[in-house]
């Protein structure tokens, strides 16, 4: 037997069992999405009600789209704002290179919690910022709008998984050879154009990386829409989260559930065949 | 590898002209460290223009700041009388061939040459057509849709080539373009290179530290050390008449017996060593008096029966078509000559060898030591 | 009555949901001499029971909870043969019954039980044909809590839903039971036909809440977070629970509490026994049923909690403003208590409740 063969085998039930705790909850869940429930108890006769059920709810379709869409803009802002930080961090800090990388990671450390009560004390009405406002005489009257409200929301969400993009962007931007930077301007180009066609296509392996990083956790968001998204704060988790603990209606929570893993599954196998399609991805990721 | 054609002859046709780029004083320093310690020179029109000189000598900096990838210090540096100071790196009609190439790896070859081409205002149809053109050129068209990483180096080196040419710069900066070569490899692109550049009637600026190459290609070579130029001119007068003990050694690896001159007239001197007293042409600028060497090629120098220097051979060093010989004068200078065919002297032999003082040469030693 | 729901929470939720479909009844980890109590934080301090303890040698084991989903989930999934006592609303004691859970508590083993309150003694919650499963234990209201100097006078419901002086500085609890029954009893709608509301009805209500939704500045989840949002004036008036009041009023704020005539909202909270408890452990929860219900831990939580119990016990021992400030001083408000069911369609409930978060 081959060393690799050896290794292979000991590997084996490491694999299963990381297969088995991922998947076997993720297999129950669907299984449940096809149950039904009569008050506390699971009838389990197969059925597609729930998934009809959210099929024909305009409240299950307007929030998981919500979802998509509002992790989608996060994934884009952090992703505007990755960039330069990346790029400092990468390309222009020498020494203390360590130290901004733990300065970025700081946030991460104190808790959910803590970082969205911090937001509070920013952006409230006797906040921090219009208090500022106020006093520059910018406005006469607190802007309200400034917490409680999906703008809130998307600014808190911003900023806690903005250190995964810039990890993702800053790994790209370290294997970035400058050189190729140089030869961009050296051939004319400015420094906008040297971004979109050199900077930006060999960079997005990260982009692409931080950006799942990002989407697949802003989808999976409820405290901070529920705590600083105001009244609007409901999230298709929230619901989830309803439906299995209040209600007791865990089989259309599994249908919930098993929906948005559907749709994200789609979202990146959709991805994946369209990347591979493009000749950049496949030689930017795939090394050709 | 098959190198083109040579369809002219070297250093042949049009002669360099008119002076295209003007350093004056040009100096850049990183803090207290000066890189570059202000330098003047010019680059004519149509020619090769080599810099040369060891890692860290400045010569790397130089180029860099043509390109205008580094910031001036102070000095001047001008383009056909217009300063370059201050205008971007995309904006100056020079292109640049990076030592490693640096082609973009998610462009095809084509999108690579063709790169430049988008910031011209030119059609489609006239951007295919010089793409096309500038692999033609380098005899890469087979290789159009590859991308760089299929490529040998040797491939990637040419299409590097071509994609800064494609533009018709000025001038061409050529950064160790061969240096990641192997060595039969860099001998047939030598040729291709100086034919290319007499082809296109482009000025090129090279820098290397290979003194071959850079005798290969140059119309005129600029030895450069410790961010001073020691000695500009081309690659016969470099070869045989070094200014000064630092380039005699790197150039060739003269040796060197140091001393003093004691009369200088009409390019002709008389220098006091240790092992006696010489007289040959001599560099510009000694005086009487003045530190000097007198620098004797290995192949200046033959066994002779009478008055001429003793030595103790230490080493002989095969070589293919000659053998070195490595040799202890009595004032522990070393000194190299080539054996004669007829018979390979023994280690720990004396043997006295002579020279032709009409082709020695006195160098200056400014440097004292440093050399 | 804390009901917040953390990452943990849901964390905790979906784990239940998962080991019930793949483990069947867990045999009990605790050693025999363990008495395990699945509580709340607040209920179970140490000097609240150190006099049964004392009496007694229990092991006594706490298991806290933070909310009554995920106890609930927790006993669905299999966990009921670990733990001995838990503590149950009022209002959903039917859910553990309906499931299984629960065996019925022998009132005569409880001899405090003969003090409950009416109220309580007569409810049909927590019953099922005659038999008690779930003893009420303690209980409160949830009354509106407002910033007395930043409005006019004392709020009722119609505050929620009506005219825009304090649109935007409003909120209300995240929990559509709760979010409902306000609704119906500011639509009028009588107690009794409450928490069974036809398509109809349930459209009005809908209505409503989507007019109230406009005016918050935020639904709450948890009441430190409502504390807060009083505190640093983003909200003046909310539907709350009765600790702000008492905290922001220490702290120096003008704080005003209303009970509104068409109704407030009552709470209980109870005790029930599992079902496979049996023999020794039995006893123990005898035992701790009865301590619970008495005077010595009666007159703990009316100073600590405060919140007052289910029995007459310490009623008349307490200075009166205290009584005031645990709701015995006058009796008769009880009846006026409009007390949290479990209505039949809830499910229902929960959706439209979600639709008008999401509208």
């Amino acid at each position: 037997m081959s060393r690799t063969a050896i290794g292979n085998w000991l590997a084996a039930p490491i694999v299963a069992a990381i297969a088995t705790i991922c998947l076997a909850p993720l297999a129950i869940l669907f299984l449940f999405s096809f149950f039904s429930v009569d008050f506390v108890n699971i009838v389990k006769e197969p059925t597609f009600k729930n998934y009809w059920t959210i099929a024909s709810s305009s409240t299950y379709r307007g929030l998981i789209a919500q979802a998509f869409l509002s992790a989608l803009v996060v994934v884009c802002i952090t992703g505007v704002i990755g960039h330069p930080v990346a790029y400092f961090i990468a390309k222009r800090v020498k020494s203390a290179k360590s130290a901004f990388l733990v300065l970025l990671l700081v946030p991460l450390y104190t808790g959910d919690l803590v970082r969205i009560f911090a937001w509070r004390v920013l952006l409230g009405t006797e906040g921090a910022l219009n208090t500022l406002l106020l006093w520059v005489g910018v406005i006469d009257v607190p802007i309200e709008a400034l917490l409680f409200s999906p703008l809130a929301t998307h600014v808190v969400l911003v900023y806690n998984f903005l250190p995964f993009m810039v990890l993702g962007l800053w790994l790209s931007y370290e294997s970035l050879d400058d050189h190729l930077l140089e030869a961009a301007g050296d051939l004319g180009a400015s420094g906008m154009s040297a971004f979109r066609r050199v900077t930006f296509p060999l960079t997005a392996p990260g982009l692409i990386a931080g950006g799942l990083m990002v989407f697949v956790m802003a989808v999976g968001e409820y405290l901070t829409p529920q705590l600083v998204g105001g009244a609007s704060g409901i999230t298709i988790i929230s619901a989830i989260n309803d439906l299995f603990g209040t209600a007791f209606d865990w089989p259309l929570g599994s249908a919930i559930a098993w929906t948005m893993l559907a749709i994200l599954g789609f979202f990146f196998a959709a991805s994946a065949v369209v990347l591979g399609r493009t000749n950049w991805a496949r030689a930017v990721v795939g090394g050709e | 590898m098959q190198s083109i054609p040579n369809k002219q002859p070297l250093n042949g046709g049009r002669r360099p002209s008119a002076t295209l780029l003007r350093a004056n004083q040009l100096k850049k320093s990183y803090g207290s460290f000066e890189a570059v310690t202000g330098v003047d020179f010019d680059l004519e029109e149509n020619s090769y223009v080599t810099l040369l000189g060891p890692s860290g000598c400045g010569k790397t900096t130089i180029l860099r700041m043509v390109a205008g990838f580094e910031t001036v210090t102070s000095g001047e540096l001008e383009l056909s009388g217009q300063s370059l100071v201050n205008v971007l790196p995309n904006e100056r009609p020079i292109n640049t061939v990076f030592q490693n190439y640096a082609l973009f790896p998610h462009m095809s070859v084509a999108e690579n040459v063709a790169f430049g081409l988008a910031y011209g205002q030119f059609s489609k149809d006239e951007i295919a057509q010089k793409t096309h053109a500038a692999l033609e050129l380098v005899q890469m068209s087979a290789m159009a849709d590859r991308r760089p990483r299929q490529l040998s180096g040797g491939q990637q080196q040419r299409i590097a080539f071509a994609r800064a040419v494609v533009n018709e710069p000025k001038i061409l900066l050529l950064d160790e373009p061969l240096s990641a070569l192997d060595r039969r490899l860099r001998k047939d692109m030598q040729i291709e290179l100086k034919d290319l550049q007499q082809r296109l009637g482009m000025a090129f600026l090279h820098v290397t530290h290979d003194q071959e190459e850079a005798f290969a290609l140059s119309d005129k070579i600029i030895v450069m050390n410790k961010g001073r130029i020691e000695q500009q001119g081309t690659p016969a007068q470099i070869y045989r008449q070094p200014a000064n003990a630092y380039v005699a050694d790197f150039i060739g690896g003269a040796n060197r017996i140091a001393g003093r001159m004691s009369e200088v007239a009409n390019g002709v001197g008389v220098i006091e060593t240790g092992l006696g007293k010489y007289r040959a042409k001599c560099a510009k600028g000694l005086s009487a008096g003045a530190p000097a060497v007198l620098c004797l090629r290995p192949e200046q120098l033959c066994p002779t029966q009478a008055d001429g220097l003793e030595l103790q051979v230490t080493h002989t060093i095969f070589q293919g078509a000659d053998w070195i010989v490595e040799a202890r004068a009595r004032d522990d200078t070393t000194v190299t000559y080539l054996a004669p065919k007829s018979r390979l002297p023994l280690i720990g032999e004396t043997v006295a060898v002579g020279f032709d003082a009409e082709t020695a040469w006195i160098a200056a030693n400014p440097h004292e030591g440093a050399a | 009555m804390k009901n917040r729901m953390t990452r943990r929470s849901l964390l905790q939720t979906l784990c239940g949901a998962t080991a019930l479909g793949s483990l069947g009844a867990m045999p009990s980890l605790a050693g025999s001499n363990e008495f395990v109590w699945m509580t709340w934080e607040n209920l179970a301090k140490d000097d609240y029971l150190a006099k049964l303890l004392a009496a007694s040698p229990i092991d006594l084991r706490k298991n806290f909870i933070g909310t009554d989903d995920e106890q609930f989930a927790k006993l669905r999934a299999g966990g009921a043969s670990s733990v001995d006592l838990i503590t149950p609303g009022l209002d959903k004691v039917e859910f553990y019954v309906e499931s299984g859970l629960l065996q019925p508590v022998d009132l005569d083993r409880v001899p405090n039980a003969a003090a409950l309150y009416d109220t309580f003694r007569n409810t049909p919650l927590g019953k099922k044909n005659g038999e008690t499963y779930g003893v009420p234990f303690y209980w409160g209201i949830n009354p509106i809590v407002y910033r007395a100097d930043l409005m006019d006078g004392e709020p009722d419901w119609s505050v929620f839903f009506e005219g825009d002086k304090h649109a935007g500085k409003l909120a209300m609890r995240d929990y559509a039971l709760e979010g409902i029954m306000i609704a119906a009893m500011y639509l009028g709608i009588p107690q009794d036909r409450m928490f069974h509301m036809d398509d109809a009805e349930l459209g009005e209500v809908k209505k409503a809440l989507i007019a109230q939704k406009k005016k918050l500045r935020t639904y709450w989840n948890s009441i430190s977070d409502l504390t807060n949002l009083f505190a640093s004036g983003e909200v003046v008036c909310a539907f709350s629970w009765v600790p702000p009041y008492h905290e922001l009023r220490a702290r120096g704020l003008e704080m005003g509490m209303a009970l509104p005539e068409a109704g407030v909202i009552g709470w209980c909270d109870t005790v029930a026994v599992p079902a496979g408890v049996e023999g020794q452990k039995l006893e123990v929860a005898h035992d701790l049923i009865n301590y619970l219900l008495g005077p010595v831990y009666g007159e703990k939580l009316a100073y600590g909690g405060p919140y007052a119990t289910s029995t007459s016990l310490i009623r008349d021992q307490l200075p009166l403003d205290q009584q005031e400030k645990i709701f015995v001083k006058d009796l008769s408000i009880m009846d006026t208590f409009v007390w949290k069911q479990n209505p039949p369609r809830y499910n229902e409930w929960v959706a439209l409740w979600n639709e008008v978060k999401a509208s």
